[in-house]
């Protein structure tokens, strides 16, 4: 895999596991954030 | 007098039956096969662009209607799209394709399904674990499906009795309603599905070099064929086709179960968080634990040259030849196959619950019957569509089922939702019925992108596909002779199936002006 793949791939996943990891923490909270 | 409606017990249940709606069997052999198909790292690009310009979009435009119409008493389409406009006697009629929908691909689905949980039996009891080419595990498949008698199997038989066990425990989970039965089952059924995924995932990931004699096989280059990112291929409309069909399929928006998931909510129950949090779930599966499963395990043990075959013979095989004969290569093969097959059917029943439940809730709340009386007569009719597709799989009966229901529907049924629900109830209120009782403040460039983007790139893909697809679809080419009474007789009883749920839908409002209720 080339360098770009890697970091295409890696910040994919990243963004798709922080984005799961705040909506799960503020559904379990019932936080508002307006 | 009108029975209670059903609500869902917890935020966490509808979060995780819409989850478990949307991951199917999709997420783990259609994307890494559209994927691969596609060029890879150039997919992806346009499949994260669909996600934010259309998936998430619709996701929330879906829960947001459901929930509006769910507190005129209507838990499906037909009911919502008139809720919203009630001035328009047409528009519950397009409400039907909310319902027709699901229920065109739960006749073909079901019986997919079957096979998984057939072959997750196989793994265990090691019925095709001596098998280690191609063309014989192929042979297998085929006559499982009873496409051909051979040495492994000399009827249909098997695969009728695993497609009862699975249709009863569908029929099983739906009998104790919302509550009790679909969010129940999400519950247990996600957290393990999740678990199985992971653990086969690290398996696949920590393959490394399995043939010395190849190094250029390895994991890291089998993620490389999904995530090198190709820019030169974005110009290309066939992949961006392919990429928001994905999208589609993957969120399952578009269908009209969200929409009724959606309607047991009460009016100041959060959509916004919710939806966003069941598409993160979704993406967790697809693109994390999807991507890093079948491709990458192909490609370590079949090779580059190989693998834009496989990748184009289609997901089944992918899935049911494929895969076993990986696994096959590894130890406990049939640990590793059970979880496989496992893992994809349980993906696939909480799919298949969600496309039940619209047919379901419409005779519940149309009709005023209990919920036993109406999963009864959805079991019954339901049994005898899916015999269509068991019967006449080899006549091309499941692929058209599978345009109409899960192609043609799909993106007719998103187009029309997010126009009524920006345009003529207008993007104003509308973005007002998104934010009342949300957990999240949507960014308010969403509400542009609402109202024009998505109806916008919803008319392209329409455009482009009655182009490029469904001309040659509806003209038959390709389909050889012997085969075109069965596309013929699959086409005139789907018009049939319509008209009966569109006949059903006149009687039903009849019914609630003449006995007083209101009709909106």
């Amino acid at each position: 895999m080339t360098f770009f793949g890697w970091v295409f791939m890696l910040v994919s996943w990243g963004l798709i596991l922080t984005l799961a990891a705040v909506c799960f923490s503020r559904v379990l909270k019932k936080k508002k954030i307006d | 007098m009108a029975k209670k409606r059903d609500t869902w017990g917890s935020r966490l249940g509808i979060i995780m039956a819409v989850a478990g709606s949307a991951v199917g069997l999709g997420n783990f052999l259609r994307f890494p096969v559209q994927a691969a198909q596609n060029g890879g790292g150039a997919f992806m690009i346009p499949y994260f662009i669909a996600l934010l310009l259309v998936g998430i979009p619709i996701m929330w435009v879906e829960w947001a209607i459901g929930r509006y119409g769910g507190g005129f008493e209507h838990s499906t389409a037909p009911g919502a799209f008139h809720s919203i406009w009630e001035k328009n006697r047409f528009i519950k009629y397009f409400g039907i394709i909310g319902i027709f929908g699901p229920l065109v691909i739960l006749i073909y689905y079901t019986y997919i399904e079957s096979w998984c949980l057939a072959y997750s039996f196989f793994a265990l009891v090691q019925k095709y674990s001596g098998i280690i080419d191609q063309s014989k595990m192929q042979a297998f498949l085929r006559g499982f499906q009873g496409l051909e008698r051979n040495q492994f199997f000399t009827s249909i038989a098997p695969a009728y009795v695993f497609f009862i066990i699975t249709f009863l425990i569908n029929m099983a989970v739906l009998v104790y309603g919302i509550r009790g039965g679909i969010e129940k089952f999400c519950k247990w059924a996600m957290p393990v599905l999740f678990v199985f995924a992971i653990i086969l995932a690290v398996r696949v990931l920590s393959l490394g070099t399995p043939d010395v004699s190849k190094p250029a096989w390895n994991i890291s280059n089998g993620l490389g064929y999904l995530w090198n990112p190709d820019l030169s291929q974005l110009k290309n409309a066939k992949i961006w086709l392919a990429a928001t069909g994905q999208i589609f399929f993957t969120l399952s928006v578009g269908i009209g179960v969200i929409l009724t998931y959606a309607s047991y909510l009460k009016k100041g129950d959060d959509v916004a968080l919710s939806g966003l949090t069941a598409v993160s779930m979704n993406e967790m599966a697809e693109v994390v634990l999807g991507a890093s499963i079948v491709i990458p395990a192909a490609f370590v043990f079949f090779g580059p040259m190989m693998i834009g075959k496989i990748a184009s013979a289609g997901a089944f095989d992918l899935g049911f030849v494929t895969m076993p004969l990986i696994f096959g290569h590894m130890p406990f093969s049939e640990i590793l196959g059970f979880l496989w097959f496992g893992l994809l059917f349980l993906a696939g029943v909480t799919s298949s619950v969600s496309l039940a439940q619209p047919a379901i809730a419409f005779l519940e709340d149309e009709f005023n019957i209990t919920r036993q009386k109406a999963v009864a007569v959805f079991a019954a009719v339901t049994f005898a569509l899916c015999n269509g597709a068991i019967f006449f799989l080899g006549r091309g009966v499941v692929d058209e089922l599978d345009f109409w229901g899960g192609t043609f529907c799909l993106v007719l049924f998103a187009t029309v939702e997010v126009i009524l629900f920006g345009w003529v109830f207008g993007i104003e209120k509308a973005w007002e019925e998104v934010h009342h009782g949300a957990d999240m403040r949507i960014p308010n460039f969403y509400k542009y992108i609402i109202k024009y983007v998505t109806p916008v790139f919803l008319l392209a893909v329409l455009g482009a596909w009655f182009i490029q697809k469904w001309l040659p679809i509806i003209r038959m080419d390709g389909v050889s002779g012997a085969n075109r009474p069965y596309i013929m007789a699959t086409r005139v009883g789907l018009s049939l199936l319509f008209l009966v749920l569109a006949i059903m839908v006149k009687v039903a409002w009849g019914r609630r002006e003449r006995s007083g209720r209101r009709a909106r």
